[in-house]
């Protein structure tokens, strides 16, 4: 037999459960195969980013120096930047960087946080000055987990119940609640939520704090206005999926064969049920997650990746976004391998 | 009744709640189960057996309702009782087998630990420790193979009869007094029914419970059955000792059924009239290998042979035949003979000239003359064309008619294959799956091929349906000499139309010889096994007792040295794991079979 597991291995130390469940070789196959696959992906996706980024119109010197800054200073900052070599030398001078650990310094923001573009600098850029964007995204990033951890808790705490209530009685009322829920939560835009939340309870009721960030108080808002924008998706994928597991010939027989209903349903359909809902996280939430984080985090100017990276692109600030948008893509190929890995966990006969 | 019967239903009847007018789904149904015996309930698709065997288990599922009768269990109406009490029996008192045995279980879980876990639930005096011991032990008892390994397997490393036996342990772990099997041989090879019939007879004398046994095919229940109930349109019509009512059976439909059971060895075998000796297709030592993603070795692959080394020759104007088990290969030597798929090793010739050496220009021109027809009716024709269209299709594929003369062949054929006219400008939605295969098969006449590969074309047909269809083909194979490779698992189909029949057994040919030869001679003991397995009423001259098999067909990964079946056979010698043997002459009639024991040694 080539079931993969050893005599014995259940017992295996380290491993534990993971040997047991899935052979070690399906394991070091899967992400040698997967980090592999991931790398060529960040690689394209950043050369075309970067490369997009300096064919749109907006010259960043012009932005960085200021309206009344010469032309001469201007090709000569440029020069100085390395903005007028050809893109695919750009493109390897930043990679090189990257590979270092340096995603090279932000054009505008100073090295204090501020942003300094347009005044102090019409006779030139002296780069020391400007903050490493790589210091800029890990002080924004704790944030930004937290706002988003909390979405997708908040989500969660919406979806499960309403998703599994509706599954469990299929065509019947909790079924069409769920479909109001979720047609409701879908129609109302982010923006529009979170200025209603902000106005209610904060301007009326002064519950909570809204702008900015001084404490865990601060991401509740937005936190909700994340959870509701995801929530319908996740509503509908549990309550499908849990009205096909119940239909699933295993439960009915599971039933005949003497096991309780609410057995069958904590040890099975719940089981069943999760994989359909990884993937949607992998393939779709967390998309929607990025998204949302932009605007959610504009509007109640919570200081996290998505307000450094609109600020970026209005300021023509490269640096920046391209960082952020590898970063972005190294998430979705991290959670997208995580994802397969645990669903291959849970149903053996999924191979990635 | 008498008091000592496990079972006994009386007046149950069973209807539609949504349609309330329409005939019950079971009509005033009446039987009893004495304690270890085995009642069969025989009935065509639709007959209301499975309704029936499920509401043996308080299985019936809106909108399905009873709406009267009695449901007796050691003389007690179950259905008087609240459903907790019934619903307390399931698992514990009465078992049930369905048909479908890969869905049973949750696939994401080891078979063993969730029979373990009904054990527990059901015994809670067990501990899981115990459990686990007494479900491998059990394993073993039913064959199957490493049973402790087998244990942490998932349903879906389970072939079909191992599962089917994994769930036979998981509903008689519990010692039952009565056991409701749901037509549990209906999926698997005759072999393998075979094996799981045996097993069934056995554990019943051990464990002393009564079976409900439904089945489709009577050839099955009268092999298992000492009482036989005959269902049609949710009524009993007839029921009787197995013995008495297959000797004297009183009602109409009773005796049609009995008639529709094909009669093998009472049939005359099949003889094309017009045979040119000279081959239209020739095989020469064809092999195919699929690799396979190794789940223990990193980036390691794993040789599925699918095919190992066939040859022979179809005769222009012969019925071929190529039969053997899942598994063994005879879908991959289809697609090859198709050039859906190319060989590793050898090649295809066709003519004369072989398939690799044709330009892809050459092969579509080829592929005029040589069609294929599959199993599934409903897959095989698009369903947003109309019928007239479907059948067209071809024609203009290839750019043979155009206009009013296209339309004369697609009317043409489609009178030749029983398809009403009227039905042209009609969608295949609502057509059955007799006439869909119809469909199938006047789309690929219709380019006057000189080859027809049909590769299980009439497996997913009721015995009616087939019998109609085969009159067909001998009818086509008479009017237009056309070549036919029949790729079946069925039997008795092969004995009707085909000539002379090649048995595959993994990815080998292992028998080649005439229809009358193979069945009154078989030279192999594979071909024997397969015809002591075929559920039939009439006498069979090889007896289960000598030939049927144990276990099922080693992975065709690690195929054994030496000959591929010895692991199997119980006449294997020594010189049978040596070296594979190859196909010898062993009659007259030119009839070969790869076996180092010889025709003259086989009991």
């Amino acid at each position: 037999m080539r079931s993969g597991a050893p005599q014995g291995a259940s017992e295996h130390l380290l491993l534990g459960p993971f040997y047991r469940l899935i052979g070690m070789a399906f394991a070091i196959e899967f992400f040698v195969r997967r980090i592999l696959q991931g790398a060529v992906i960040v690689f394209l996706v950043s050369f075309v980013i970067f490369a997009l980024l300096r064919v749109v119109s907006g010259d960043p010197v012009r932005i960085i120096l200021g309206p009344m800054a010469s032309s001469a200073a201007i090709e000569e900052t440029a020069e100085q930047l390395g903005l007028r070599d050809p893109i695919p030398i750009q493109y390897g001078r930043f990679v090189a960087g990257v590979v270092q650990g340096d995603f090279g310094h932000s054009f505008i923001r100073g090295v204090q946080g501020g942003s300094t573009g347009g005044s102090q600098d019409s006779e030139g850029l002296d780069t020391d000055n400007r903050a490493p964007v790589f210091d800029l995204i890990m002080t924004a990033l704790p944030y930004t987990a937290i706002l988003a951890g909390g979405g997708v808790f908040l989500a969660l705490l919406i979806a499960l119940p309403i998703g599994i209530f509706a599954g469990r009685n299929s065509g019947r009322w909790p079924d069409r609640f769920a479909l109001y829920v979720s047609s409701l939560f879908i129609s109302l835009p982010n923006i529009w939520i979170g200025v209603v939340l902000i106005f209610l309870f904060s301007t009326k009721a002064g519950w909570l704090p809204a702008i900015g960030y001084e404490g865990l108080a601060y991401a509740i808002l937005p936190a909700i206005v994340i959870a509701i924008e995801i929530s319908p998706v996740l509503i509908r994928a549990i309550s499908v999926s849990v009205s096909d597991n119940l239909r699933a010939p295993y439960f009915a027989l599971g039933l005949v064969r003497g096991l309780s209903s609410n057995y069958m349903f904590r040890a099975h359909v719940l089981r069943n049920s999760a994989v359909p809902l990884m993937n949607l996280f992998g393939a779709q939430v967390i998309g929607m997650l990025l998204g949302g984080l932009f605007v959610v985090e504009y509007i109640f100017s919570y200081p996290g990746i998505g307000l450094l990276t609109i600020n970026a692109i209005f300021q023509r600030d490269f640096p920046i976004v391209q960082a952020i948008s590898i970063l972005a893509a190294v998430a979705l190929v991290l959670i997208n391998m995580f994802v397969d890995f645990f669903s291959s966990l849970i149903d053996r006969r999924l191979k990635f | 009744m008498t008091t000592r019967d496990v079972l006994q239903v009386s007046g149950l009847s069973i209807r539609n709640a949504n349609l309330p007018k329409a005939a019950p789904v079971l009509q005033d149904v009446s039987f009893s189960a004495a304690p270890k015996s085995v009642v069969g309930i025989i009935g065509e698709s639709g007959a209301g057996k499975t309704v029936l065997a499920k509401a043996l288990v308080n299985w019936v599922a809106s909108p399905l309702e009873i709406s009267s009768g009695q449901l007796f269990f050691e003389g007690v109406d179950l259905l008087k009782q609240p459903a907790e009490r019934f619903n307390a029996m399931r698992g514990r008192e009465i078992s049930y087998i369905g048909a479908d045995p890969t869905s049973a279980l949750d696939p994401t879980v080891p078979v063993g630990s969730q029979i373990v876990k009904k054990l527990v639930t059901v015994k809670p005096t067990l501990s899981k420790r115990e459990a686990k011991e007494f479900v491998i032990e059990t394993f073993q008892a039913v064959r199957i193979p490493s049973a402790s390994k087998r244990f942490n397997d998932y349903p879906f490393q389970f072939s079909g009869g191992m599962m089917q036996r994994a769930l036979i342990v998981d509903a008689l772990v519990t010692n039952p007094k009565l056991l409701i099997a749901d037509n549990i041989t209906q999926p698997l090879d005759v072999t393998v029914a075979a094996q799981i019939l045996r097993l069934l007879r056995q554990l019943q004398q051990d464990f002393e419970t009564a079976i409900v046994f439904v089945t489709a095919s009577l050839g099955t229940a009268v092999d298992i059955a000492d009482k036989v109930l005959v269902m049609k349109e949710g009524r009993v019509v007839e029921s009787g000792g197995t013995s008495g009512l297959l000797a004297n059976p009183q009602d109409d439909y009773t005796k049609q059924l009995i008639h529709q059971v094909p009669d093998i060895w009472g049939a005359e075998p099949f003889h094309s009239e017009q045979i040119d000796e000279h081959p239209i297709l020739s095989i020469r030592d064809v092999s195919k290998t699929y690799q396979l993603a190794d789940p223990d070795v990193v980036f390691g692959k794993q040789a599925v042979q699918a095919v190992r080394g066939v040859s022979f020759d179809v005769r222009r104007g012969e019925n071929f035949g190529v039969i053997g088990e899942s598994g063994c290969g005879k879908s991959t030597l289809s697609r090859l003979l198709s050039a859906l798929e190319s060989p590793d090793t050898g090649e295809v010739l066709f003519n004369g000239t072989s398939l690799s050496s044709m330009s892809s220009k050459q092969l579509l021109n080829w592929r005029q003359k040589m069609q294929l027809i599959l199993q599934d009716p409903y897959n095989s024709i698009p369903s947003y064309m109309t019928i007239g269209d479907i059948i067209a299709e071809p024609l203009r594929i290839h750019n043979l008619e155009k206009g009013n003369a296209l339309w004369t062949r697609v009317k043409a054929v489609m009178t030749e294959v029983g398809l009403n006219l009227d039905l042209i400008h009609d969608l295949p939605a609502g057509l059955s799956a007799g006439q869909r295969q119809r469909v199938s098969i006047a789309r690929a006449l219709v380019l006057e091929p000189e080859v027809l590969i049909l590769d299980e074309t009439l497996s997913a047909l009721d015995q009616v349906e087939q019998s109609k269809l085969l009159a067909l083909f001998a009818d086509i194979n008479r009017r237009r000499s056309i070549t036919c490779i029949y790729i079946s698992h069925d039997l008795a189909m092969v004995r009707r139309i085909c000539d002379r029949i090649g048995v595959m057994y993994l990815g080998k040919v292992v028998e080649l010889a005439d229809n009358e030869s193979l069945f009154s001679k078989a030279g192999h003991p594979y071909t024997r096994a397969l015809l002591s397995a075929v559920p039939v009423l009439e006498e069979k001259p090889f007896e289960e007792s000598v030939y049927l098999l144990d276990g099922e067909p080693p992975d065709p990964i690690n195929i054994p040295a030496g000959c591929s079946f010895r692991t199997r056979c119980p006449f294997a010698i020594d010189q049978c794991a040596q070296e594979e043997p190859n196909l010898e002459v062993y009659e007259e009639k030119g009839s070969a079979a790869a076996c180092y024991v010889g025709y003259a040694k086989l009991p």
